[in-house]
């Protein structure tokens, strides 16, 4: 059993479990989190999984947990870890099911005053024109050839097809397109799922947000992303839908000889890794690929119904309600980075799994309108509560390969948040709180309550005073859409 | 004994699910995510799919299985509540799956995982514990 004792305090918000702790480490694991975000970690078994992916050949530096971690299936929500590549693995199980899940957030030059008169019909219009629940079906009807170029090219297709701006992809981590996609690696089944699921958003914890700007922290910056106190925002959280649930459970059970085959020894079968340059490793990655690109132009096409749905309904009332884009960002991804560590320049395979990339004012791959401030870091609460906008840092891309937190991460199981909370009252509390619902399944709301979760707030503060993401501002829910 | 029962998880679902066989096992599992999936069917009339599932061992055949029929959900639009594994073997099973089109609202369960998971023989028969992504 792991314990507060088992780990060693290095800062007022840094903790560091040994490698002595269990043999098979091969480097420490460390946690950024106060003391009251650490007792909320040790609560449930998401520490012995950080410990589990210490184990990982080819892990360097030391595995990593942002302070809204909590327990997953495999690696722990809200972990970090890179390997050295050419000799490090990449694991199916640490990216997630979910592949490229990740937060878009659209900002407008319109205050909030403007647009409530209006709230009613725009959280009706989001509602009937962006599919959400389980197995819903987009606009979109591909043929194979169509859904091969969606997996290559991401965004960009959407662009081509006239359903993105070209600002937008400027906008968009990778630029809305993962280099190494190859179609031939995913599984017809995979594209079976995915074919009908462009455009929608799917259940769980997936949302659209209508919110407005509360709280600005840095005003240059925040204006330099077109964000100002009080004006109307979207966000948009989702990921890959069934192809990329598919295109990891077919690697995962796949891993599962592979793993025998190279010698590996694991702590957990979730876990199955192979070394990133093997076939096997390539072949993962450039499936994985191809879901994070499905991905990217599912936000897209989520996007610019999004903005359908603002014309629809503000049209002749409101004028410029224009959303632009602030930024989109994965948080579940294996990325191939160059990382410095230890004063040497080292190509890493850098596994987030419920984390944000956060890099820092003067990275190459930033567009050059950002390069000066970081990249804009999205950081959503749980359903009714604050969400954050950081920026990337020089600190996280020193201590974390460049990783900051991504959510506020739950506390609670979703059976004990159905016993205690009643969907229908809470959509009525949130209602009278000033914020709109338009929900498919009350348990489904239930499940997702404020309660359920740490307190988002908390969890930036840490990584805002650590230095591995830095406030920008604050947006506040005045409309949640979900499945 | 129950056939299955939830284990508490923070973010996802987890099932111990148990058989006096395998294939026993097998169904009780497939109940068990079918029940935490909470997907309502049409009151049409019902269908029948017959499937047949490969793994190199006993706990990535249950994977499989339980993947199998979350991938039938999703692409035929229909919900299973009835299962009959009429072969088992340590890898490999046949069997019948008993539902009904979708109401829409399909299962919300992203994929069953390997997570911890261990197929044991008790002196009762089988047991495993399943976490599921939500």
């Amino acid at each position: 059993m792991l314990s507060k004792h088992n780990l060693v305090r290095l800062t007022e918000y840094v903790w560091e479990i040994p490698p002595t702790f269990r043999e098979d480490m091969r480097v420490p694991a460390r946690l950024y989190a106060d003391e009251d975000l650490l007792d909320a970690a040790l609560g449930d078994n998401s520490v012995v999984q950080l410990v589990n992916t210490a184990t990982l050949p080819g892990v360097i530096q030391h595995a990593i947990a942002m302070p809204d971690i909590h327990q997953g299936y495999g690696f722990p929500i809200g972990g970090v870890l890179a390997t050295r590549l050419p000799e490090g693995v990449i694991s199916p199980g640490g990216v997630g099911y979910d592949i490229n899940c990740g937060v878009r957030l659209l900002m407008s030059l319109v205050p909030v005053e403007e647009i409530k008169p209006s709230l009613k019909e725009i959280a009706s219009a989001l509602y009937a024109n962006c599919p959400s629940g389980v197995g819903s079906h987009g606009p979109l009807r591909l043929s194979n050839s169509e859904l091969d170029r969606v997996l290559h090219e991401g965004s960009r297709w959407m662009l081509d097809k006239g359903y993105a701006l070209r600002e937008d992809l400027d906008r968009t981590e990778e630029f809305g397109r993962i280099p190494g996609a190859e179609a031939a690696y995913v599984s017809d089944r995979a594209k079976e799922r995915g074919r009908n699921q462009l455009g929608t958003l799917g259940a769980g914890n997936h949302f659209i947000e209508v919110d407005q700007v509360a709280e600005v922290y840095d005003q240059s910056t925040a204006a330099r992303l077109g964000i100002h106190p009080g004006n109307v925002a979207v966000q948009i959280h989702c990921g890959s839908r069934g192809l990329g649930h598919q295109v990891c459970e077919d690697y995962v059970s796949r891993f599962q000889k592979t793993v025998k085959d190279y010698g590996i020894v694991l702590p957990d079968r979730e876990l199955v890794c192979a070394p990133f340059e093997s076939t096997e490793g390539q072949e993962y990655f450039h499936a994985m690929a191809c879901a994070a690109n499905f991905a990217f132009a599912n936000r897209q096409l989520l996007a610019h119904l999004i903005r359908s749905s603002f014309e629809e309904a503000l049209a002749g009332q409101v004028s410029n309600f224009h959303l632009h884009q602030v930024y989109d960002i994965a948080h579940n991804m294996a990325k191939i980075e160059e990382h410095n560590v230890a004063g040497h320049s080292m190509r890493l395979c850098v596994h987030r799994k419920g984390a944000t990339r956060a890099f820092g004012p003067g990275s190459a791959v930033l567009p050059d309108d950002l390069r000066e401030i970081g990249q804009p870091v999205l950081i959503p609460g749980s359903m009714g509560t604050a969400s954050y906008v950081l920026a990337g840092t020089a600190g996280a891309m020193q201590e974390t390969f460049g990783s900051t937190c991504h959510g506020a991460g739950r506390v609670m199981s979703r059976a004990k948040a159905k016993k205690m909370v009643n969907g229908a009252e809470l959509r009525q509390e949130l209602q009278s709180r000033g914020i709109l619902v338009r929900a498919g399944s009350m348990s489904g709301l239930a499940e997702e309550a404020p309660a359920a979760y740490k307190d988002v707030s908390r969890v930036v503060d840490v990584v805002h005073k650590v230095g591995i993401g830095k406030k920008i501002a604050k947006l506040e829910p005045i409309a949640v859409i979900k499945g | 004994m129950a056939d299955f029962e939830e284990i508490e998880h923070t973010a996802d679902w987890a099932f111990r699910a148990r058989g006096q066989d395998l294939a026993q096992l097998l169904e009780n599992a497939a109940q068990a995510m079918s029940a935490f999936g909470r997907a309502k069917a049409r009151a049409e009339p019902s269908v029948a799919r017959e499937v047949e599932v490969r793994g190199i061992d006993r706990e990535t055949l249950l994977v499989n299985w339980l993947n199998e029929i979350l991938y039938l959900e999703q692409t035929r639009d229909e919900i299973y509540d009835r299962f009959q594994v009429s072969e088992a073997s340590d890898s490999h099973l046949r069997a019948k799956l008993y539902g009904r089109p979708s109401a829409g609202t399909g299962s919300h369960i992203k994929a069953a995982t390997f997570h911890n998971l261990q197929v044991r023989q008790t002196p009762e028969g089988f047991e495993a514990t399943v976490v599921l992504d939500v």
